[in-house]
């Protein structure tokens, strides 16, 4: 019962190692999807957090996984149409513990992305649960998909 | 022969099914005399789906992530997913008393060591 338990452990971390080159492979092509780095990332975090984002109509949403964090951690701004994550991650070892494990870790991190439409600054928000930051950006008038109505000429 | 062929194409996608790709969380493990700490992320998970069991020895750790909102995706950097990991715990864990708690996208989860298990000062007695 142990060794297929253990055997099928081992499957996944033939996955992760997997996901882990394929996760290179995102990083060397990140200036095909619009993403930029900031320069001073080289000091800090190389490329966290990951970003999706969604085109969701009238609104971009560029979300980011931020295990433990709270609007207190996070500082997001938008500048000539690049949107900046920025902030800290402590990483807290309970106070009295050994540690035997230690794979959660500190970070500082700032990243910034182009983004690829006109957002009307005015109308962002930010929120943070469950440690997934969601930020949505409002389209400029201009920027938004339109109806067109097609009319019979007679 | 063309018939086990058939048999096995039919089988992959039920046993895909049946296990998903999921990512393993990143956790920290601690330990003082009283238990065993295991801080994992799982962001986004859904509340209701967080499921920690302990059983033979093994403490596993499984969440379905939360669907997100809907949209055309420009960019796709992380792969959501749902979360699973297992762990061999040592001998001595007192099942009973297994307390989990998940704030801000953190599973927490407090193995308490059985008392026969904390260090104990033995008295030595005299004849």
């Amino acid at each position: 019962m142990f060794s297929r338990l253990t055997d099928f452990d081992r499957t996944f971390d033939v996955l992760d190692e997997l996901r882990r080159q394929m996760d290179r492979v995102w990083n060397d092509y990140e200036g095909a999807w619009g993403i930029t780095r900031s320069p001073t990332q080289a000091l800090t975090s190389a490329n966290w957090p990951r970003f999706n984002v969604l085109d969701a109509g009238a609104n971009l949403l560029v979300m980011a996984d931020v295990p433990g964090m709270t609007e207190k951690d996070l500082q997001v701004s938008l500048e000539d149409g690049v949107l900046t994550v920025s902030g800290e991650q402590k990483a807290v070892a309970p106070e009295g513990y050994a540690v035997h494990r230690r794979e959660r870790p500190a970070l500082r991190f700032g990243r910034s992305v182009a983004l690829p439409v006109k957002i009307d600054a005015e109308k962002v928000t930010a929120n943070v649960k469950d440690g997934v930051l969601t930020i949505s950006l409002a389209k400029a008038p201009e920027a938004r998909p339109r109806q067109i109505t097609v009319r019979a000429s007679s | 022969m063309s018939n086990t062929i058939a048999k096995s194409t039919e089988q992959a996608p039920a046993r895909a099914e049946a296990q998903p790709l999921a990512i393993r969380p990143r956790v920290d493990v601690f330990e003082n005399e009283h238990e065993l700490l295991v801080v994992a992320d799982v962001p986004g998970a859904a509340k209701d789906s967080i499921d920690v069991r302990f059983e033979g020895g093994e403490l596993r750790l499984e969440a379905r992530r939360a669907a997100g909102p809907q949209g055309q995706p420009l960019a796709e950097e992380a792969r959501l997913a749902d979360y699973r990991r297992a762990f061999a715990m040592p001998e001595g864990i007192d099942s009973e008393k297994i307390e989990a708690s998940f704030t801000n996208g953190v599973l927490t989860v407090h193995l308490p060591k059985s008392s026969a298990k904390r260090p104990r000062k033995i008295d030595v007695r005299t004849t």
